[in-house]
């Protein structure tokens, strides 16, 4: 085991995208579960999936910002990710942890039913300007960083986004099936 | 080399030539899961961006699932065994 590890410390170049992403989410896990008290689990039932639930958020922060920082800041929508995560994680320490939690989360295109018209104003709005396909004002609500991007840029990095979460599931999945 | 330049700044709004943006589009094409195996010339653009949207929501989801998935886990397990995977990458 000590051979391999020597074989990446010396190669040229540093190790593979979802060795980097595994190695950062695996902390963050270990983290996480010992930050998390669970005395009470057995007791209540009902806080018990609270506190499930407010688990699965932080496992999700966990796993994007993980990826984000191991991409770092050679691509544009690592570098939109980490600052949107981070501002989010600011604002998580004077509120609940849900609320920044979610305010991040939004960033990522997964809106809550209150900001759906605001997103349809902003929408039509850009659509005017834009003039092309509404797919390409969608892929920028989608991809993180997107609204400042051409179309040229945005292509490249929805390409590279959509490899990096593939990478990600593929690995959450690994270690999923791993644990028990 | 310079026709090619003199040709995107003749064409509509932006300056970059349509060979690129073909080129990415196709490009974007072999990631989709749906698409990959279909002639790229038989594919539209906005098909293209189309799948690309809705993969990208789909794999978000499975995202979702996966850490709900992590955290039961997490709830039951071994301290012990997640730091034996973390070993075993170290």
């Amino acid at each position: 085991m000590t051979a391999s590890r020597r074989e990446i410390i010396t190669s040229s170049s540093s190790p593979p995208l979802r060795t980097r992403f595994a190695l950062r989410f695996l902390k963050n896990l270990m983290k996480i579960k010992k930050s998390t008290p669970l005395g009470h689990s057995s007791s209540l039932p009902s806080s018990s999936s609270l506190e499930i639930r407010r688990r699965t958020q932080l496992i999700k922060l966990a796993a994007y910002s993980s990826m984000a920082r191991a991409v770092g800041s050679r691509r544009v929508w690592s570098r939109a990710l980490i600052l949107k995560l981070s501002a989010g994680k600011r604002i998580g320490h004077r509120s609940s942890i849900s609320l920044s939690a979610r305010s991040s989360l939004r960033c990522l295109g997964m809106k809550r039913k209150r900001s759906k018209t605001v997103t349809k104003r902003f929408a039509a709005k850009k659509r005017q300007l834009e003039g092309p396909c509404p797919g390409v004002v969608e892929l920028q609500r989608l991809v993180p960083g997107g609204e400042s991007m051409d179309l040229c840029g945005l292509l490249e990095e929805t390409a590279h986004f959509v490899q990096c979460l593939e990478t990600q599931v593929r690995v959450m999945r690994s270690i999923a099936d791993q644990l028990p | 080399m310079s026709s090619r330049r003199s040709r995107s700044r003749q064409s509509a709004s932006s300056g970059i030539s349509d060979d690129q943006i073909i080129e990415l589009v196709s490009r974007l094409q072999q990631l989709l899961p749906e698409l990959r195996h279909r002639r790229s010339d038989k594919v539209s653009a906005s098909k293209v961006l189309q799948e690309t949207c809705n993969y990208i929501r789909s794999l978000h989801r499975e995202v979702d699932d996966l850490s709900e998935r992590l955290s039961e886990l997490l709830a039951t397990s071994d301290t012990a065994q997640a730091a034996i995977i973390r070993n075993l990458l170290m």
